[in-house]
């Protein structure tokens, strides 16, 4: 690779207004997305959302209906997937099962022209086995493998090509969770020594928090809303962004009076919720406001907040979360840190509540 | 049954009959080439639905099961018998008396009437496999009005065991469009003509009575023959032309109809139906002689529907009934009776009733040539060289 | 009761024939030394039947790819259908067929109009193997598409992504994971031709025959089952020994993988 300032500047891929139809189906719609040279990024959304034709779009499996897809700034719609320098691990891996493991991380090390010598092949597929952490592992059978064994074979295979976009396409979806948790910090660990691009294709939104630069929440076909974890935290553009990322309580009403810093609204039974606005909102416009569980802090003390009493309770070790009702605003949760608990002392079931919040801090969306 | 005339154009109207159904009854496929003729084995038998309920005179049963030759059976008779007694003719096709004989050794046949050819006939009775006939129950067989030159084999040691069906010869089909006009005349011209001009286009029957035995006759040896040194010479010939055959078959009519075929090893039947049908083809007999038979009806010991049996055979050899049967087959019958009934013309023709020179030239295959190892085996190696 | 047949068989492999035909107990090697006289139907026999085989495959195998890979899941059914349909017919109806095409007023006829000669196609051994190719190709097309639709089109992709050309990922990926389609299809078809004896019959015109015509004709014509049951042993040996070297030579080149079957 050229060490050239402004080319390393260059988003290392872009869709530009790329949609896919299939049939009367619209399974990407226009989407606009920078892919920044070495980042993780991960598109997240339910299944049909179409985050896996975005993927299959980058890796040349699909060709856009209409808009560009462009590799390290050229345009490649045309190019068919075995001359792009990208590579994907597969859903369920896709491995070959008549090659053993060595000759599965092979493969594409063979399919270069002019060949390269057969120890240089296999020099590189010992190094990529240590990478992976399966040394010796190269002359088994895939079906000798454990799943996790698997997909550090899928792995290798799709990074000794050293390739620009690495793609994943839900590489951990057939994981246990306790194998994935492992998996997830080593991909991340990964990406960080080679240096690659990963992007990858979940519908696991703490797999997405925890792993990526940079998350794409898609949804219909769109892309929603794409930004950093923690801005799509703190900062979701819509209540789908905000239900989506992490847990949240919402609370529908309408707006009230709209400043540069803070939106009001106001619920049907008058209860009132204040902060900033991610959207131009108006007065008089349906809105809702979304407040994080770990924002709403309870107390015994009477004359604060509202009264709520204990329906559900999970201990879940640093917090417990609580699920209270309040008789117009219904259900939410409450996510009460351990150290306050040692001041309050526990909430039993079924006991009565005050549930506070400091002014200002909800989020006040737009209902789409 | 008083007026001549009136015989006559009844002939003619069963003629008229035949001619209409010769298209449709080509079954002779099953013959030779598969061995397997028992695979045709009847479908109607397993249909009990389709069949009328059983007549009266007396009770014979609803089956009977007939073992015969292809094209050998005028189906309308067979309805007529069904429609008479209430049994319906299972038919089994064969194509050769060794697979008869092999069929009947092996045992179970479930045939009630079969149909051997003279020279068999004497092994069926040493290997008790065929029962003296109760001549009771076929009153229509009038010994007297059979000519004995083709009934005799069917009796032995004085005891009728077989009656007789028909009789014919054994001669060649010579698509004369080929030969100017002109079809051969003897088995020398036969097997020497096929090394030459006619190389790719003779057929020789799939059955080695006939094929060794008309071998035998290109150097003036005994149709039946089991020297060794004369069937040695016979094999010899047999090899030499086996390159120059189009096909070892008793199928012989589809190729010589459909001009791949200019010259076949012929029965009587097949003859007068090609000669019918496409002029050109002559049929002729070898003038060093060859084969004459005769065939027969005869019972298999412990026939399962032996009176239906009994009663089909008695059917069959009713004048009538075996004119309507010789004028679909086209093979001469040995019945004075139903020859009575012939026209003139038909008794001239020199395909059924060759000249009696050539007829004195020609042998009855003889009992120990079906059952002569030397020979079964030569033709085995012929076939499989 | 599997076995009770080729008990017997063994058993009159060492007897003669009776002097009316059939079987004469006995005992002699006499039967299995003269097996050199039906050394044509075994040399037929051993070079047709691997070679319509091979040809059954070849044929088979890019009908096979046809109907799994390029024709949508609605077509395929009725080409399914279409492929089938002349299976439940009798392999003799069918021949008459190709009796009919190959022969004078057929393909010849054709070849010579066009100025190229008169041939003979009838009765020789090319129209042994066309009707071989024929009437086994349903047993070969449906093992074989079985493994192709089967096979995961994933990997198809992962091979494209690989950067392998779709050429190459056909001799590399789809070729050997279909082959245990072809490896059922070309047992189940050889051993099928190794007892073969209607096509050769009908299409060879009694001139090209195979150890199948040869047993028809001793057990049928000539009567003598203990050279016929001879006749047997040896090529149910001869089966045997190539259908096991052929799993073994199968199986190696499989890797010894278990899912591998031939059956």
């Amino acid at each position: 690779m050229k060490s050239n300032p402004t080319e390393a500047d260059l988003p290392i891929a872009e869709l530009r207004k790329a949609s896919k139809h299939f049939g009367g189906v619209v399974a990407a719609d226009d989407l606009d997305l920078t892919i920044r040279r070495g980042e993780f990024l991960s598109f997240l959304g339910p299944s049909g959302c179409g985050k896996t034709t975005a993927l299959r779009m980058l890796a040349g499996f699909e060709t856009p209906s209409h808009g560009d897809v462009l590799l390290d700034g050229k345009r490649v719609n045309d190019l068919p997937p075995h001359r792009r320098p990208v590579n994907m691990v597969f859903q369920h891996y896709a491995l070959f099962p008549h090659l053993t493991v060595a000759d599965n991380i092979a493969y594409g090390l063979r399919q270069l022209r002019p060949k390269l010598p057969a120890a240089d092949i296999a020099k590189a597929v010992d190094h990529t086995l240590e990478t992976v952490r399966l040394p010796g592992f190269g002359k088994r059978r895939i079906w000798e493998m454990s799943g996790g064994q698997q997909q550090r074979v899928a792995l290798a295979r799709a990074i000794i090509n050293q390739p620009k976009l690495l793609l994943l396409d839900e590489p951990m979806a057939a994981l246990d969770k306790k194998l994935r948790r492992d998996m997830q910090i080593e991909l991340q660990s990964l990406q960080r020594s080679l240096g690659i691009t990963f992007v990858l294709v979940t519908h696991d939104q703490e797999e997405a928090l925890s792993m990526s630069d940079r998350i794409c929440i898609m949804r219909s076909g769109r892309i929603v809303q794409v930004g950093s974890p923690r801005d799509l935290y703190d900062r979701p553009k819509n209540r789908y962004v905000a239900d989506f990322v992490g847990k949240s309580n919402f609370f529908s009403g309408t707006v009230d009076s709209v400043s540069s810093t803070t939106c009001r609204i106001s619920t049907a039974t008058g209860q009132m919720f204040s902060g900033i606005s991610t959207q131009s909102l108006t007065a008089g416009q349906a809105a809702t406001a979304s407040l994080r569980p770990e924002q709403i802090s309870l107390t015994r003390q009477s004359g604060h907040g509202v009264k709520v009493r204990i329906v559900a309770l999970i201990f879940l070790g640093e917090h417990t979360e609580y699920l209270v009702r309040h008789d117009t605003l219904g259900d939410f949760l409450v996510l009460v840190p351990r150290q306050s608990e040692a001041s309050e002392g526990r909430f039993d079931l079924g006991a009565d509540a005050y549930a506070t919040w400091a002014d200002g801090a909800a989020l006040i969306l737009a209902d789409d | 049954m008083t007026d001549k005339i009136d015989y006559i154009s009844r002939e003619k109207f069963l003629a008229e009959l035949m001619r209409y159904k010769k298209g449709s009854v080509s079954r002779r496929h099953f013959l030779g080439v598969t061995g397997l003729g028992l695979a045709t084995s009847v479908l109607g038998a397993a249909l009990p639905g389709l069949r009328g309920a059983a007549r009266a005179e007396g009770s014979i049963g609803d089956r009977v099961v007939l073992a015969s030759w292809p094209n050998y059976h005028d189906p309308a008779n067979f309805d007529a018998f069904t429609a008479k007694t209430g049994a319906l003719v299972d038919l089994n096709v064969f194509g050769s008396n060794e697979e008869m004989l092999a069929k009947l050794q092996a045992g179970g046949t479930g045939w009630d009437v079969f149909v051997p050819t003279n020279y068999t006939i004497s092994t069926y009775v040493e290997l008790g496999l065929i029962e003296p006939l109760d001549m009771s129950k076929i009153p229509n067989y009038d010994a007297a009005a059979f000519d004995p030159r083709f009934a005799g084999p069917g009796t032995i040691d004085g005891k009728i065991y077989a009656v007789s069906k028909d009789w014919g010869t054994t001669g060649m089909g010579t698509n004369t469009s080929h030969t100017n006009g002109a079809p051969l005349t003897s088995w020398k011209e036969f097997w020497d003509i096929t090394r030459a001009e006619f190389s790719g286009r003779t057929t020789v029957h799939d059955y080695q009575l006939t094929t060794i035995g008309n071998a035998l006759k290109y150097y003036g040896y005994s149709f039946n023959s089991v020297d060794p040194k004369e069937l040695a010479d016979a094999e010899k010939l047999l090899l030499d032309v086996k390159p120059h055959l189009f096909a070892i078959t008793s199928d012989y009519q589809p190729a010589m109809r459909n001009g791949d075929a200019w010259l076949c090893m012929c029965w009587t039947g097949d003859g007068k139906q090609l000669n019918r049908d496409m002029p050109e083809i002559q049929y002729t007999l070898g003038k060093e002689g060859g084969e004459i038979w005769s065939d027969f009806y005869a019972v298999p010991v412990g026939a399962p529907h032996r009176d239906a049996g009994y009663a089909l055979i008695n059917d069959l050899l009713d004048p009538m009934v075996n004119m309507a049967e010789t004028l679909f087959h086209g093979q001469p019958v040995a019945d004075s009776r139903v020859n009575a009934m012939l026209s003139a013309e038909r008794l001239a023709d020199p395909i059924l009733y060759p000249a009696a020179e050539l007829l004195n030239a020609l042998e009855f295959g003889a009992a120990q040539t079906l059952t002569n190892p030397d020979r079964a085996e030569l033709m085995a190696r012929f076939k499989s060289a | 009761m599997l076995v009770l047949p080729l008990i017997v068989v063994f058993v009159f492999s060492f007897g003669a024939r009776g002097p009316a035909g059939g079987y004469a107990p006995g005992f002699s090697l006499e039967n299995f030394m003269n097996l050199g006289a039906r050394w044509a139907a075994f040399k037929n026999t051993m070079v047709l039947a691997p070679v319509g085989t091979l040809a059954c495959a070849v044929i088979a195998y890019p009908l096979a790819y046809f109907l799994a890979l390029r024709v949508s899941a609605k077509r395929r059914t009725l080409l399914l259908i279409l492929v089938i349909v002349p299976f439940w017919t009798s392999i003799l109806i069918r021949s008459y067929a190709w009796i009919f095409i190959l022969g004078g007023k057929g393909i010849p006829a054709l070849i010579a109009w066009m100025g190229f000669g008169s041939i003979q196609l009838i009765n020789t051994p090319f129209a042994v193997l066309v009707g071989i190719v024929y009437g086994y190709l349903p047993l070969m097309v449906f093992p074989i598409y079985v493994s192709l639709e089967q096979l995961d089109k994933r990997l198809l992709e992962a091979s494209a992504d690989l950067g392998c050309p779709p050429g190459r990922t056909f001799l590399s990926v789809t070729l050997p994971l279909s082959m245990p389609g072809v490896a059922t299809g070309s047992m189940l078809v050889f051993i099928l031709l190794m007892g073969e004896f209607l096509i050769p019959a009908m299409l060879g015109g009694g001139k090209v025959f195979f150890v199948g015509n040869a047993l028809v004709d001793l057990f049928l014509q000539s009567r003598n089952w203990a050279f016929g049951s001879a006749v047997a042993v040896a090529l149910v040996l001869i089966m045997l020994v190539t259908v096991t070297a052929y799993m073994r030579a199968t199986r190696r080149w499989a890797g010894g993988r278990a899912d591998v079957s031939l059956m």
